[in-house]
């Protein structure tokens, strides 16, 4: 095998293992450790998506920036919503929910400079979160992440995060959770 | 091309055959796969149709001519 | 009815502030809602923006059902029954777009965007071309009105026209429309309508809106973190400590609203100091509303709700929502946002920000509200839940007629919450007008202004 194949067989790996070490946080709650992944101008984003006519791909998607989105976050407003459920007085995430993220399908899709020496890079993923809350209240979300990661030391930093959930009507009745 | 036709993209200026022998050229098109908005070029059996605008229903459309 | 033991058995007792938890849960008077309150109400469904031009449309809901609302090839507005007249399918399951004909995918039947049946497949050989399609166009809302841009459209031919309905509610629902300089409807909608489910009755969110100021108590963490509706931090908490804060409830309207009202004098603060361009819009816009005549320069809007179901925030953030009814225990939640349609860029996504993070799913606001409403629902179920009638007791009484302040005078029955903090004059608003269409055969009975206009002017002969 090629000294640029294995570099990236082995990049893949590792950022498949953040990502598996990133929903590790976010299901054993360990809220203020995710926050440090996160890149100080980090943009976090989740489009609401319409039933569009064959062709009319444009609009299926709110724009960011622009629309109304469900999540068109900074680090400051993602910080906000931890210390929300820090409080522990934020009912909707009190008592807590119960949660797992499933992270599959883990794609590089673009290497700067190269995956020997990587600066950044961009890697999609799917995910299924399962989430259950209170007695019976059970939420099944599923869709893609379009992630833009940084490296930072040893480590990487999310600076972007796209996140196409695969539903139109949102079928959960809260978002106090991250994807 | 003749058989089934999706209608859906046929460009306005198209002219279609339709199972009545009728020949038709496409005036506005509602892409909705379904209907053709034509004008009749000819008709096999009736005259007075010709230079006339209808809707045209997708399942006459029997070949593409142009 | 006399406005006291309403709704046949007393389901709603005004005479002793006692409401039945069945009206929330019993999956008959739900049935019974959806022709007597919804089928025979003026409801929301969209606003002009959504369709600026001939072909737009808008995939829409009243009550259950779904609708469309579109802009036919002259420019006129409709609204009709997403469903062919000929076998019931949808004849269109696109959100919006823009189109020449909605056609049905089942038999082929199409329709033109002023609702006429325009393509009967086969008509000449199988239909013989005996059908009468004038009798078949796309079933068509008996009234409708377009409202400095908002659309509301009624089933019920007899209902009163739409500014009747309103009644002297009107000047609310003009701060969300009006610019915030005061200048006449200038809203527009952001791009994106947020939809989701919540699983309790509609009547909970439409009650809290109406005007409950108290249960700021369970929005406490998101005022700790900051950006909630009491913090100190709220760019507007100087405007509001100077302010009068009422509950105004239009009787006969069924419509309430929770508002402030600045005192005469009041000279606007500076806000927003870290965006120098936000803070010159608003600055701007502040000094043209004092200078314009008329009572909205010294009101504030806050939560509101217009019968039966739309909430208003005209303020911060500045969103309708609608509760359309999906049963008993669920309601399909759609929210709009707005902004005035010739604000800076940067003013729009600076408050698109603060509207995201406030209201809807991931809000930090909303998502409190619709815990409570949620588990409140499921605890109103049981058979010996429902035996316990909730109190709407407080300040039961209290509302004057003809309040004024500082010359500024409020119509309907107001309660001055200064001290109070807080009432459920409001929530007993809504309900007397929810009894009466439970109970009312028809407008007739409903419009009761109309009667009392009537009795006046005879006894004025």
């Amino acid at each position: 095998m090629s000294d640029d194949r294995v570099a990236q067989l082995l990049l893949t790996q590792e950022i498949a293992q953040f990502l598996y070490a990133e929903a590790e946080l976010l299901d054993e709650r360990r809220h203020d450790e995710w926050l440090a992944l996160l890149a100080e101008d980090i943009r976090y984003w989740m489009p609401m998506r319409r039933n569009v006519k064959f062709g009319d791909t444009e609009r299926e998607f709110t724009r960011e920036g622009e629309d109304i989105s469900w999540f068109d976050e900074g680090k400051d407003t993602l910080t906000r919503r931890v210390r929300q459920i820090q409080t522990g007085i934020h009912w909707a995430e009190e008592p807590r929910s119960r949660i797992t993220h499933m992270v599959s399908n883990v794609q590089l899709l673009t290497v700067t400079p190269d995956a020997g020496m990587p600066r950044e890079v961009t890697a999609k993923s799917r995910f299924l979160i399962y989430r259950n809350r209170v007695e019976t209240e059970t939420d099944l979300l599923v869709g893609k992440r379009e992630d833009t990661l940084r490296r930072d030391g040893d480590g990487w930093l999310i600076a972007r995060r796209k996140i196409i959930l695969d539903q139109n009507v949102l079928l959960t009745k809260n978002l106090t959770f991250f994807f | 091309m003749s058989g089934i036709v999706n209608v859906r993209d046929l460009a306005v200026g198209t002219r279609v055959m339709l199972g009545s022998g009728a020949e038709v050229e496409i005036v506005s098109n509602p892409k909705d796969g379904v209907w053709l908005f034509a004008r009749y070029l000819s008709s096999a059996d009736d005259a007075a149709l010709v230079g006339q605008e209808d809707m045209i229903f997708a399942q006459d459309v029997v070949e593409v001519r142009s | 009815m006399n406005g006291t033991r309403g709704y046949h058995s007393g389901l709603v007792d005004l005479a002793s502030g006692l409401i039945s938890r069945e009206i929330f849960v019993n999956e008959e008077i739900y049935a019974q809602e959806q022709e007597r309150v919804f089928a025979r109400s003026w409801l929301f469904v969209g606003h002009e923006s959504q369709i600026p031009n001939p072909g737009d449309f808008f995939a829409s809901r009243m009550g259950e059902e779904s609708v469309i609302l579109c802009r036919d090839r002259a420019g006129a507005v409709h609204v009709f029954l997403n469903s062919c007249r000929h076998r019931g399918m949808k004849v269109c399951r696109y959100d919006d777009g823009n189109t020449t004909v909605f056609t049905c995918p089942y038999h082929g039947w199409s329709y033109g965007t002023d609702g006429a049946l325009v393509g009967v497949p086969f008509f000449r050989e199988a239909y013989h071309s005996e059908l009468d399609r004038a009798k078949y166009g796309l079933v068509e809302v008996a009234q409708l009105c377009c409202y400095k841009g908002t659309v509301w459209a009624c089933w019920d031919a007899a209902a009163p026209p739409f500014l009747e309905h309103l009644g002297e509610f009107s000047r609310f629902l003009d701060l969300i429309l009006d610019g915030w300089d005061g200048r006449e409807g200038q809203a527009e909608l952001l791009g994106g309508v947020q939809k989701w489910i919540i699983p309790c009755n509609w009547k909970w969110p439409a009650e809290n809106f109406s005007g409950d100021t108290y249960h700021n108590i369970s929005h406490r963490s998101v005022d700790l973190v900051g950006a909630g509706p009491s913090g100190r931090s709220r760019r507007d908490y100087s405007e509001l400590s100077a302010s009068r804060r009422l509950h105004v409830a239009i009787p006969d309207r069924g419509h309430q609203t929770i508002t402030y009202v600045l005192p005469r004098d009041h000279q606007p603060q500076p806000a927003y100091q870290n965006s120098p361009e936000v803070a010159e819009y608003f600055r701007h816009c502040e000094e043209e509303r004092r200078r314009r005549p008329g009572a909205n320069s010294r009101l504030i809007g806050a939560p509101g709700e217009i019968f039966p179901n739309v909430a208003l925030l005209p303020r911060q953030p500045r969103t309708l929502a609608v509760w359309h009814p999906v049963s008993a225990h669920q309601t399909e939640v759609w929210r709009f946002f707005f902004v005035d349609r010739d604000a800076p860029r940067a003013v729009k996504n600076f408050l698109r920000d603060y509207y995201i993070r406030y209201s809807g799913p991931a809000g930090m606001t909303e998502q409190d509200d619709m815990e409570n409403w949620n588990y409140a629902h499921a605890a109103s179920r049981g058979v010996i839940a429902r035996r316990y009638p909730y109190t709407y007791e407080m300040g039961m009484g209290h509302a004057v007629a003809d309040y004024e302040w500082e010359g500024l005078r409020m119509p309907g029955r107001v309660v001055d919450l200064t001290k109070a903090q807080a009432s459920e004059e409001p929530m007993r608003n809504l309900y007397r007008r929810w009894a009466q269409f439970m109970e009312a055969d028809s407008w007739d009975e409903l419009a009761t202004w109309r009667r009392e206009a009537a009795r006046e002017g005879l006894a004025a002969q």
